[in-house]
C-alpha cells in the first residue's frame, strides 16, 4: 500500500513513488560466467552443451531431434506479435561459476543474495518454507530438502541432478507429457532445456509444506530454457511452487520453458507460478499436467511481467473422474501482452474441469485469454465450466477473449462466460469518500477483483501478489 | 485433410459469356472482370486458415461443376406454392435458377422498388451502382470473390427514406438441376424508412449436387429499421454459402434471423457494422442438424462508433453423426465507447456421434463498454425430461418437447408467427414426431 499520508496535490508524487520501486526492481548485476555458449541456435551449440553438461548419449540424440522438428515447424502462425524476437542475438546456453549444488544458505552466491534481498523474500520464505531451490541461470545452485522427505522417498532436485542419480526413472517419464512433436517452443526447449526441477512423490505420501524453486535471469539477451518434470504416484499429494522475478535489461530475452506433470490415480497436485519478468523478456512456456482416474490437477498461473507471454498450462485429463483446474491471472500494463490461458482435454468419463481467469489491462496493456476445452466422444458425463472477465483501467487497453470448445460426447455439460468491464467509478468515488486516494482506491478494487484467485496462494505469495499489484498500479492516476 | 482445387470452368471465357447473356452494362462488367482476377489471387481457404479450421472443407468443393444458367423448368416447386400460401410476405418473388419464375409484389407504398437484380440494373442503374458490392466485395474471401464475379440473379429492395413498408417482402430462392449457382441480395433501407424481408432457400429434392452461393449486402440509412429473416432449408443435395453482411447507421436497428435447417453442408457468415453512434442489432441464429448434415456459422458484430447496442444468440440441436461450427467475435474500435455487446451461442448435442465446436470471441479495444459472451453445450436435461415422463410422456415425446422448447427460445423473439410455426414444424419433422411432413 503506498503512504497514506502522502500529499495528494503534489503533482510528482506518484511519480517519486515509482521511482523508488524502479530504485529497488531494476538492477543488473555484475556477470561471472564459466562458460557461455556463442549467440544463436545451432547443432554446435547443442553438441557442447550436451558436452559440457556431461549428458547420456540418448540425451544428445533427444535434443538434436527436437532441433530439426523445430526447424521443420516453423514459429506459430497465430497469436501475439514474435517477429522481434530474433534467435541470433540470444544466448542459448548459460552455466552460473558455482556448478554444484549447496545445501547452505550461506553458500548462496552474493548476488543472487542481494537479488532476493531487493525483492524483499528471503526472510519469510527461508523461514517458513522449508525448500528453496533458486535457480541463478541456468542451473539449480541452492537446494534444501527437509530430512524427513528424503526419508519418506520424495525427491526435489535440479533436472540435471534427477537425470543422473535417477536415470531410469527420470528417462520413463522424461518428455512423455510434452513430446518435442507438440509445439515450436516445446521443440526449441527439447533441444536447448537446461535446469528446472525434478520432483517425485512416492505412492501415499503427502508433502505438507509447499516445493518451491526460485528462478531468475541474469545475463544479456540469455535464454532460459528450464525443464520441469514432476511426478505424482497414486495417492500423493503436494504443492509445487516456481516464482520468477528477473532484473530489466536493454535488449528482448527470451524464456521458454517446459513444464510436465504426471499426476498418477487419485494423486493431488498442485503447481503455481507467478512470473514477473522484466519486461523485454518473451515468455512462451508450455505446460501440461497427465491426470489420471481419481486424480487432481490445479495450476496457478498469475502473469505480470514479461513484453510477450504465451503460456496456457493444460490438463489432459485420460483416467476417469480426474479433475483439472486452472486459475489465471493477467496483468498487462504498456507494452505488454499477456496471452494466456487454460486447456482441458476430457479423454474420460465422469472428467470435470473449471478455469477461472481474471484479466487486467492497463495504459496499453493488452491482454488475452486462449483457451480449449475438448469433450472426446465416450467422456460421458464430463462437466466443465469456464469463466474469464476482464478488467480494463483506461482508455487504451485491450482485451480479447478466444475460447475454443469441441464437444463430442452427448452426456458432457461445457459453459463458458465472459465479462469485459472497466473500473466502476462509483466505487471509486465511495473510497475517496472515505478518505483514500485515488490510487489506493484503484489498487483495492483491483485487488478485490483478484481476490478469489489471490486466496488460493499461499500467504506469503499472496502478499506477493498484492505487493506487484501495488507497484504495477503506481502512477496510473492522472 | 482435404484440400480444394479450382473449377477449370470458371475463367475468362466463362466471364465473358455470363456478361453477354446478361447483358451487364460496362462498369458491371468491369467489377465483375476485378472480382475474377480477386478471386484468381485468392487461394482456397485450407484448415490452417482459422475462420476454416473446424470446416469440412471438402462439402464445399466446386470443382467439376458448371455454372447453373436456367432451369429446367419454371414451375413454381410445390413446397414453395405452399409456403407462398402460407407465409407472413405479402410481396413474393420466386428465383429459380436465375429466372424469376413468381412475382406477386403487392407494395402500395411510394417509391418502393422491390424486383430481381438483373431487372434492377436495368431500371435502377444508378441505385444499384452506388451499393452493389458495398458491403459485400470481392476482397471478402474465396466463396464471395466467386459470387462477385459470377452472380446470376438475385433481390433488390430498396425503401425511400421515411417511407415504412407494412407487409413484409419475401424472396424464394431454388432450383432443379446441380451445378454452381451465384445468387445476391442488395437491400437498401434509407433514412427513417422500416421493412420487413425474408430470404428464403428451398428446392425439391433432385439428382445432382448444387452448390449455391449467396451474397446478402444491406445498407441501412440513419434511424432505418430492418427485420432480415435468412431461412435455408434446400433439399439435401444442395451446399450453401451465404455471406449476410450489413452495415447499421445512426440510430438505425437491424433484426436478422440465419435459419439453417436443410442442405448437406451450409456455411452461414452473419457480420453487421455498427457505423452509427446508437446503432442496434439483434442478431439471431438457429440450427439443427440431422443425418450428417455440417453447419457453419460465423459472426462478426463490429462496434466501429460508440453507443451502439448489439446482441446475439445462436442455438443449435444436432443428431444423427452431423456437426456444427459456431464461431464468433465481438470487435470494440478504441473510439467506441460505451458499447454494449452480447453473444450467445447454445448447443444440443442429442448423440455423441454428433460433434459440436463453439468459439465465441472477444476482441476489445475501448474501456467504457459492456461486453460479454456465453456458451453452453449439453444434453437434454435429464430432470427436465424426468419431470416431462413423470406426466405421462412417453421419452420420445419429451425429447421432442424439450429440443422444440429450447430452439424456440430463438423463435420467440421473432414476430413473424407464420414463419415461427414453419420452423417448428420442419423441427418437429426433422424430429420425426409423428403426423408431421415437410422433412425432406
Amino acid at each position: 500500500m503506498a503512504d497514506m499520508t502522502r500529499p495528494q496535490d503534489h503533482p510528482d508524487a506518484s511519480k517519486l513513488e515509482g521511482m523508488q520501486h524502479t530504485k529497488q526492481y531494476d538492477f543488473a548485476i555484475p556477470e561471472q560466467y564459466a562458460f557461455k555458449s556463442e549467440k544463436g541456435l545451432s547443432k554446435r551449440v547443442i553438441e557442447k552443451l550436451s558436452y559440457y553438461k556431461e549428458e547420456p548419449e540418448w540425451m544428445l540424440k533427444f535434443r538434436l531431434r527436437a532441433l530439426e522438428i523445430a526447424e521443420k515447424k516453423g514459429r506459430p502462425k497465430w497469436g501475439p506479435d514474435l517477429s522481434h524476437l530474433n534467435f541470433d542475438e540470444i544466448y542459448f546456453y548459460i552455466r552460473p561459476q558455482d556448478r554444484k549444488g549447496t545445501n547452505s544458505w550461506d553458500d548462496v552466491p552474493e548476488e543472487v543474495r542481494e537479488t532476493y534481498k531487493r525483492l524483499g523474500i528471503p526472510e519469510a520464505e527461508q523461514k517458513m518454507l522449508a525448500g528453496v531451490g533458486a535457480q541463478y541461470e541456468s542451473e539449480m545452485v541452492y537446494h534444501n530438502l527437509k530430512e524427513e522427505w528424503e526419508k519418506r522417498g520424495v525427491i526435489f532436485l535440479d533436472v540435471e541432478t534427477g537425470m543422473k542419480e535417477h536415470p531410469e526413472l527420470f528417462r520413463e517419464h522424461f518428455a512423455t507429457v510434452i513430446p518435442p512433436e507438440d509445439n515450436y517452443f516445446a521443440a526449441i526447449n527439447s533441444a536447448v532445456w537446461s535446469g528446472g526441477s525434478f520432483v517425485y512423490v512416492p505412492e501415499g505420501v503427502e508433502v505438507d509444506v509447499p516445493l518451491q524453486a526460485y528462478f531468475l535471469i541474469n545475463a544479456q539477451s540469455m535464454g532460459q530454457f528450464e525443464r520441469t518434470l514432476i511426478i505424482g504416484e497414486p495417492g500423493s499429494k503436494f504443492h509445487y511452487i516456481e516464482g520468477c522475478t528477473a532484473p530489466t535489461y536493454n535488449s528482448d530475452s527470451f524464456h521458454s520453458g517446459v513444464i510436465e506433470i504426471i499426476v498418477k490415480d487419485n494423486a493431488n497436485v498442485r503447481y503455481s507460478t507467478i512470473q514477473n519478468w522484466s519486461h523485454n523478456v518473451y515468455n512462451l512456456v508450455t505446460q501440461r499436467a497427465i491426470v489420471h482416474a481419481g486424480a487432481s490437477m490445479g495450476w496457478l498461473d498469475g502473469n505480470l511481467g514479461s513484453k510477450t507471454t504465451m503460456k496456457y498450462p493444460s490438463c489432459y485429463l485420460v483416467g476417469e473422474r480426474a479433475h483439472g483446474e486452472v486459475l489465471s491471472i493477467a496483468f498487462a500494463t504498456d507494452g505488454q501482452h499477456q496471452d494466456a490461458g487454460a486447456k482441458m482435454i476430457h479423454a474420460a468419463p465422469h472428467t470435470t474441469s473449471s478455469v477461472v481467469s481474471k484479466s487486467i489491462s492497463k495504459g496499453t496493456g493488452r491482454s488475452s485469454y486462449r483457451g480449449l476445452v475438448q469433450i472426446h466422444e465416450g467422456a460421458t458425463g464430463a462437466r466443465s465450466n469456464v469463466e474469464c472477465d476482464a478488467l480494463l483501467l483506461d482508455e487504451h487497453a485491450k482485451t480479447d477473449t478466444y475460447p475454443y470448445i469441441e464437444i463430442n460426447e452427448k452426456t458432457a455439460h461445457v459453459g463458458h462466460e465472459a465479462t469485459v468491464s472497466k473500473l466502476n467509478d462509483e466505487q471509486i468515488f465511495y473510497l475517496m469518500s472515505r478518505g483514500l486516494g485515488e490510487a489506493e482506491a484503484m489498487a483495492l478494487i483491483v485487488r478485490g477483483f483478484l481476490d478469489p484467485i489471490a486466496k488460493e496462494l499461499p500467504l506469503e505469495y499472496a502478499v506477493e501478489l498484492n505487493r506487484l499489484i501495488e507497484l504495477e498500479m503506481e502512477g496510473s492516476v492522472g | 485433410m482435404a484440400t480444394l482445387v479450382d473449377n477449370t470452368a470458371l475463367g475468362a471465357d466463362a466471364l465473358e459469356a455470363l456478361i453477354t447473356r446478361l447483358g451487364d452494362p460496362a462498369w458491371l462488367a468491369e467489377e465483375r472482370r476485378a472480382a475474377l482476377r480477386t478471386y484468381d489471387a485468392t487461394p482456397f481457404p485450407t484448415a490452417r486458415d482459422e475462420l476454416w479450421r473446424y470446416t469440412q472443407l471438402e462439402r464445399f468443393a466446386i470443382d467439376a461443376l458448371d455454372l447453373v444458367e436456367r432451369p429446367v423448368d419454371a414451375t413454381v416447386p410445390e413446397r414453395i406454392s405452399m409456403r407462398i400460401t402460407d407465409s407472413d410476405a405479402e410481396g413474393v418473388m420466386v428465383l429459380k435458377g436465375g429466372d424469376v419464375v413468381h412475382a406477386d409484389k403487392r407494395i402500395t407504398e411510394a417509391g418502393v422498388v422491390f424486383t430481381d437484380l438483373r431487372t434492377a440494373v436495368r431500371e435502377h442503374e444508378d441505385l444499384v451502382r452506388k451499393h452493389l458490392y458495398g458491403v459485400v466485395s470481392a476482397g471478402h474471401g474465396k466463396y464471395a470473390a466467386l459470387n462477385a464475379a459470377f452472380w446470376a440473379n438475385g433481390t433488390f429492395l430498396y425503401v425511400p427514406k421515411d417511407v415504412e413498408v407494412e407487409l413484409p417482402l419475401g424472396a424464394f430462392t431454388t432450383g432443379d438441376r446441380g451445378g454452381l449457382s451465384n445468387g445476391r441480395t442488395l437491400i437498401v433501407v434509407e433514412r427513417n424508412a422500416k421493412v420487413t424481408f425474408l430470404d428464403e432457400y428451398t428446392s425439391e429434392p433432385f439428382d445432382d449436387r448444387l452448390v449455391n452461393t449467396g451474397a446478402t449486402e444491406i445498407v441501412l440509412g440513419d434511424g432505418a429499421k430492418l427485420r432480415y429473416v435468412s431461412l435455408q432449408n434446400w433439399s439435401r443435395n444442395v451446399v450453401q454459402l451465404n455471406t449476410i453482411r450489413a452495415h447499421i447507421g445512426r440510430d438505425a436497428r437491424l433484426e436478422s434471423l440465419t435459419v439453417s435447417l436443410g442442405g448437406d453442408a451450409a456455411r452461414a457468415q452473419v457480420e453487421v457494422r455498427m457505423d452509427g453512434p446508437g446503432s442496434e442489432s439483434e442478431m439471431l441464429g438457429l440450427y439443427f442438424a440431422d443425418e450428417g448434415q455440417h453447419y457453419n456459422q460465423y459472426t462478426v458484430q463490429h462496434h466501429a462508433a460508440d453507443h451502439a447496442l448489439s446482441d446475439l444468440l445462436f442455438k443449435g440441436a444436432l443428431r444423427d453423426a452431423s456437426s456444427a461450427v459456431y464461431s464468433g467475435v465481438i470487435i470494440v474500435d478504441p473510439k467506441a465507447q460505451k458499447t454494449d455487446a452480447y453473444q450467445t451461442n447454445r448447443n444440443l448435442l442429442l448423440d455423441s456421434e454428433s460433434n459440436a465446436v463453439s468459439i465465441p470471441q472477444l476482441e476489445i479495444k475501448a474501456n467504457d463498454v459492456k461486453c460479454s459472451h456465453g456458451s453452453t453445450t449439453g444434453p437434454v436435461p435429464e430432470d427436465q425430461r424426468f419431470y416431462l415422463m413423470s406426466r405421462g410422456l412417453p421419452p420420445e415425446v419429451a425429447e421432442h418437447v424439450l429440443v422444440t422448447g429450447f430452439l424456440y427460445e430463438v423463435m420467440s423473439r421473432v414476430t413473424l408467427p407464420k414463419v415461427a410455426e414453419y420452423v417448428e414444424r420442419v423441427v418437429q419433422a426433422k424430429l420425426g414426431v409423428p403426423g408431421v411432413r415437410e422433412k425432406l
